[in-house]
């Protein structure tokens, strides 16, 4: 198992069975045996599917109940999410970046000279050499 | 053109993120693997670089600071894999022990592509515990960006449904 907890909610949301067994608790909580019912597998098999998105904090367990219904815990998903956010929003930014030293760096020269004006320096204001 | 995360790759589920540059190929190959230009524009606007360090040839490495605004050091030690000018370029990052939770690790390939006037600049991103596991569907995450917690329940749904009818 990964170690940290959005390499395990990755890995969690790798498998096509444990995706499923997520969208059936998005409708409400369940056993074991009814999370097992749409596929060809064991309780066992299932079971095993169910640790890996516990150890993930993706699902939890009630106690109380005899039967034990699994509940959706959306937390970690939202973190994947944020983070994937954050991931886009780094590259977004860089490559506006990259996009505006492409510019100045293809400035023809006589504006290049124009560009150490006020006017044009004010608009690279965001360049760092 | 603008960033977008694109998950409709047919195997794996990876990150990618294209933009199209006003620039020669040969000149933006330059500025993503020359480290006075990488320091220049790398984090974006109101971010510096006060460190890049690149050996560029394969098993070397990529070692990089990043300041945020605010003042906050980012570190980023990579390894690249795969150098091929000026169209290809394969970099790993490394495991960062200081951080916690420590940021996941990828695989990253950046690939430029002539489009008329054009440079068409892609980077496929993926993540070790992607790698790791042996992956065949989709997971949806282009889909999910700017979800909020119940609609990717929802989305979740949809894609089992997807799947069970097929």
């Amino acid at each position: 198992m990964p170690q940290d907890r959005l390499s395990s909610v990755f890995f969690a949301l790798a498998d096509p069975t444990r995706r499923g067994i997520l969208a059936r608790l998005s409708e409400g909580d369940a056993a074991v045996n009814e999370l097992a019912e749409p596929y060809d597998m064991s309780v066992a098999a299932v079971s095993k599917h169910l640790k890996v998105l516990a150890t993930a904090g993706l699902v939890s367990q009630s106690r109380q109940s005899q039967w034990r219904p699994r509940h959706l815990e959306a937390g970690p998903l939202q973190e994947v999410v944020d983070w994937l956010e954050d991931y886009r929003r780094f590259w977004e930014r860089s490559l506006d970046g990259l996009s505006e030293h492409l510019q100045t760096l293809q400035q023809p020269p006589d504006r290049k000279k124009r560009s150490r004006s006020r006017r044009a320096s004010t608009k690279k204001e965001g360049i760092k050499p | 053109m603008t960033a977008s995360i694109d998950v409709s790759t047919p195997d794996r589920p990876v990150i990618v993120i294209t933009r199209d540059f006003d620039a020669p190929r040969d000149l933006v190959w330059k500025v993503i693997t020359d480290p006075k230009h990488v320091a220049v524009w790398y984090g974006g606007p109101g971010f510096t670089n006060p460190v890049c360090e690149m050996d560029l040839r394969p098993g070397g490495t990529w070692h990089h600071v990043m300041q945020a605004p605010d003042g906050t050091r980012y570190t980023i030690n990579s390894v690249f894999e795969e150098i091929v000018e000026p169209e290809r370029l394969i970099w790993r990052t490394i495991k960062d022990p200081d951080r916690n939770p420590p940021p996941p690790t990828s695989l990253n390939t950046v690939t430029l592509e002539i489009r008329g006037q054009q440079t068409r600049w892609k980077l496929v991103s993926l993540f070790d515990s992607m790698i790791d596991r042996d992956l065949t569907a989709k997971m949806g995450f282009g889909q999910m960006i700017g979800l909020g917690t119940d609609r990717i329940a929802a989305h979740l749904t949809s894609l089992q449904g997807v799947k069970s009818r097929g």
